[in-house]
């Protein structure tokens, strides 16, 4: 059920724009989530549902050389016990580009072991008690290969070039040896994980050779692609539900194998099966975020102008796959410098592929860049916030183009005077209350805009409610609420007569919900079948002989509030329900897309399936990105090395913002989520097995109330009209890239001491 | 479906009598989630280290998923949704959550609302560094914490006057 039935008031009574897009409403979700109505995936309840537990690879490379089911399949309730020799293979998938994959057999469950953590078996029973129990009686034994734990493990090596990744101009070792002023550091980052709320899981279930999945997603059409390939019947065979999304933060874009496993099952069975992740699995049962090392070197002017950057990086990916982390991308666009070297490798160790986690690439690379610029500040004697001006990028300094918009120097301006940063004393170590230090930093971040496709129908129904449908999703980011309002402004209905439909592929169809990209595509989609709807419903309104305004002779009518008239105030003034009975009509439904007029059925499945045809965000005449600048305050226990945050102001350029209310609670959720990557979040290794220890949310530390002092955010963004049809840029990712490097310099600011290793721990510093 | 292994129990949930025929390792959770279909109350990690499963017991907050089915016989258990009146009026707690904007994705959601109830409740919402330590259990990967406490603010004004 995706209809939030659930009616309330929305939004601050006295604000009467909240219907309309830049309006404040209230999550139109909101009401079934706070009731605990609301349904995610794995919750639907269906007949005859059994219940897979995976059993997973307890080395972290070999073979399997045996697995003992005897036991398991004896247990009481036992259905199945699924082992890489008994579960039916499968057909190798596309990638998320859509590169047509080798004809090869997939088979879910490994027999080589790559990882510690692999799923090797899997337990079906008619409880989920039944199915945790016997797992644990099924024995699998190995011959043990060795394994190369970590980026630090002397095996792991340099690794493999990636020459796309490199980007160069100038002259920058040259200058950077003439150059008068030199810093040059490494800067390192740990495994992080995503660590939605919601684990990971799906009910699976058959009928005839057609196959519906409740999983949670941000990505349905691309999931139903996947699982289509790998059991070989057609696209529109799958089914794809996912109406609420208990928190992705990318790490639930891609079907992963233990979807195929529950899928399997549920066919072997003609059952549904339901298979969820434990906490721990979910450590190890997709990836999180690379550990990256990046070494930045920059040379400078003595009054603190950049005259070279040499940046390298280093991410890890997988023995058997291949993610690369783009560690560059903000080195290279954030300051003006005539010289330029980034060079990127990635290094195979024995993990599961690394995967996306909230601004990959942006984020790490912001770390670096963002920590060298504040060590030059403090060598060359110059305030870090003047510092930053200084350098200002007047363009795109790679691809030498102007900004679309870029709030930067505003973003500067109204941080620093709502944080009161000219207060600032300059010296480390020079600010305190009793045994705190206190430390004041800043940081830059910045995210780009991607661009892609969408599609929304939108139907007036008869009794003048709209309907909007979309198989894009809403994780938290308030998808059901911007397009409300995008369909109310554009037809002229309050937000509360629209009902958004999301999350099911049989709907009109959306890319990955990645990168930020989805807010735009989406309220470009909705104003345009919206419009496209409004234009048919005005048209019967005229032209239409039974209609009380055809003897008007009017050339266009105006609707608002939900009632249609004359826009010279003559004739009558009636409802859309009301219009639409003296019409005859029972609903008017139009689709609007984003695609070029001229696509193909295959362009569009392509472009809604794969990640293949994006646009660029230096298509054209501009360059596009999100920006914002960080001013933390944190406070360091001299004695025992803690660090809390105590303030933060935060002001971000997101261009227009569809709804504030929401739109500040993402950057706010970023800029949390930054305040543990920078004290807290650290996957650690046992280098003896390989293996992820601190795999539960006890010891992998992600930040609590307690941790979380009040944070103000500030937009200064302004419409965009290069970046999206209504004006906007990205929020999601933007408002955690730079937040890091922020805590690291307050730090540095309050203690004296650089620490280049995330996350910054109390033995760092003491 | 009884078997030799399972037991007979008595619920008391939102005011409603349930009877139940389960395995005694079954948890709370898993009762209310899997055989009751009362899904609001969520399950985060299983373990007793995120709080999404926070319901209340006798009025005391409790995670459901620490807690067997069989333990709490007899006891009066609220739910997520049992909080709001019958007439669908909704608990202050769930209103300010609503307007402070203190959810995301809403998993954390229901466990949330029921331990601000209880803070509340126990007299714990005195101050913003009081609600941030009493709602710390309570885990948000979503990053709504300086809107929760917000919410709890509110909440505690609006139940106290």
């Amino acid at each position: 059920m995706t209809i939030h039935d659930l009616r309330t008031r929305h939004g601050d009574a006295s604000d009467g724009s909240a219907d309309q897009v830049g309006g404040r409403l209230s999550r139109v979700d909101g009401p079934a989530k706070i009731t605990g109505a609301a349904k995610y995936a794995v919750e639907q309840q269906l007949e005859g549902l059994a219940h897979a537990v995976l059993v997973e690879s307890t080395v972290p490379a070999g073979k399997v050389r045996a697995i003992d089911t005897a036991a398991a399949e004896g247990a009481p309730g036992v259905l199945l016990v699924l082992t890489p020799d008994t579960i039916p293979p499968l057909k190798t998938a596309s990638d998320w580009f859509g590169t047509p994959p080798p004809d090869v057999p997939y088979c879910p469950l490994a027999r080589d072991i790559a990882f510690s953590g692999q799923h090797v078996a899997a337990v079906v029973a008619e409880s989920f008690e039944q199915a945790v129990a016997a797992a644990a009686l099924v024995k699998v034994s190995y011959d043990e290969a060795p394994a190369v734990a970590d980026l630090s493990d002397p095996k792991a090596g340099d690794g493999i070039a990636i020459d796309m990744m490199t980007k160069e101009w100038g002259e920058a070792e040259a200058a950077f040896a003439a150059a008068p002023v030199r810093i040059c550091a490494a800067y390192n980052t740990p495994r992080e994980y995503q660590a939605p709320m919601e684990p990971h899981g799906l009910i699976a279930a058959w009928q005839g050779d057609r196959l519906t999945v409740w999983e949670p997603s941000q990505w349905l059409d691309g999931m139903a692609r996947t699982y289509a390939e790998w059991f070989a019947i057609p696209f529109e065979n799958v089914r794809l539900v996912s109406p609420y999304i208990g928190g992705g933060f990318g790490s639930k874009a891609l079907a992963l194998s233990h979807g195929a496993v529950a899928a399997s099952a549920a066919k072997m069975l003609g059952r549904p099966v339901r298979l969820v992740m434990s906490r721990p699995q979910t450590f190890t049962g997709y990836g999180g975020r690379a550990a990256t090392r990046q070494t930045v070197t920059l040379g400078a002017d003595r009054d603190g102008k950049i005259q070279s950057i040499v940046h390298r990086g280093v991410n890890e990916t997988s023995m058997g796959g291949m993610w690369v982390e783009p560690l560059g991308s903000v080195t290279s666009v954030m300051y003006a410098t005539p010289n330029f070297s980034s060079k990127q490798n990635v290094v195979r160790v024995n993990s599961v592929v690394p995967g996306a986690m909230r601004a990959p690439g942006e984020n790490p690379s912001a770390f670096g860049i963002e920590s060298a610029i504040d060590e030059l500040a403090y060598e060359v004697g110059i305030d870090p916030l003047e510092i930053r001006l200084r350098n200002y990028a007047e363009q795109d300094p790679h691809a030498r183009k102007a900004w679309s918009t870029r709030q930067l120097r505003e973003a500067f301006v109204a941080g620093a005077e709502a944080f009161g940063w000219a207060r600032r004393s300059p010296a480390p170590r020079s600010m305190r209350d009793g045994n705190q230090l206190i430390g004041w930093g800043v940081a830059a971040g910045t995210y780009p805009v991607r661009r892609a496709y969408g599609e929304a129908l939108v139907r007036i129904l008869a009794d003048g409610t709209v309907e909007v449908e979309s198989s894009s999703i809403d994780m938290g980011q308030g998808t059901y609420t911007i397009l409300a309002q995008t369909a109310a402004e554009t037809l002229g209905v309050p937000a509360d007569n629209v009902v958004v439909k999301l999350g099911d592929s049989r709907f009109a169809r959306a890319g990955v919900t990645g990168g930020s990209r989805l807010a735009g595509i989406m309220t470009g989609a909705v104003h345009k079948a919206a419009g496209a709807a409004l234009d048919h419903l005005v048209g019967l309104a005229i032209s239409d002989p039974r209609s009380p305004f055809h003897a008007l002779q009017a050339n266009t009518l105006v609707v608002a509030g939900g009632r249609v008239s004359s826009p010279r105030g003559d004739g009558p003034e009636v409802s859309i329900a009301e219009l639409l009975a003296s019409v005859g009509a029972d609903q008017i439904e139009a689709k609007g897309d984003t695609m070029p007029a001229n696509s193909t059925a295959e362009d569009r499945y392509k472009a809604y399936t794969t990640i293949a045809t994006p646009l660029t965000h230096t298509d054209g005449d501009y360059s596009r990105h999100s920006w914002c600048a960080h001013f933390i305050e944190v406070r360091v226990d001299e004695d025992f090395g803690t660090v809390r945050v105590s303030r933060v102001v935060s002001a971000l350029d997101s261009g227009r913002l569809y709804n504030p209310k929401l739109a500040e609670s993402q950057w706010k959720g970023g800029i949390i989520m930054g305040i543990g990557q920078a004290l807290l979040e650290e996957g650690i290794v046992d280098r003896r097995h390989g293996r992820i220890v601190n795999n539960n949310l006890a010891d992998y530390l992600v930040p609590t109330n307690a941790d979380i002092p009040d944070i103000q955010t500030i937009s200064v963004g302004i419409p965009d009209p290069h970046s999206s049809a209504l004006g906007g840029k990205g929020v999601g990712e933007l408002a955690i890239v730079g937040v890091a490097p922020a805590i690291a310099n307050a730090v540095f600011h309050a203690t004296g001491k650089r620490v280049r290793d995330l996350p910054i721990t109390l033995e760092k510093l003491i | 479906m009884t078997s030799p292994t399972t037991i007979p129990i008595h619920l008391t949930i939102n005011g409603h009598d349930h009877s139940l025929e389960v395995e005694p390792r079954v948890t709370l959770l898993d009762a209310l989630r899997d055989r009751l279909d009362l899904t609001g109350t969520k399950k985060g990690c299983d373990q007793g280290q995120c709080g999404a499963c926070t319901v209340h017991v006798d009025g005391e907050r409790v995670l459901a998923c620490l807690t067997l089915a069989a333990q709490v016989e007899g006891r009066s258990i609220t739910t997520i949704e049992g909080l709001a009146e019958a007439d669908g009026t909704l608990h202050a707690v769930q209103a300010a959550f609503l307007e402070q904007d203190a959810f995301q994705c809403g998993y954390c959601t229901p466990g949330q609302i029921m331990s601000a109830v209880a803070c509340i409740r126990e007299g714990h919402a005195g101050s913003d560094d009081e609600i941030r330590e009493y709602m710390a259990g309570n885990l948000c990967r979503c990053g709504a914490y300086p809107h929760i406490v917000a919410a709890v603010r509110q909440a505690a004004l609006e139940v106290q006057s």
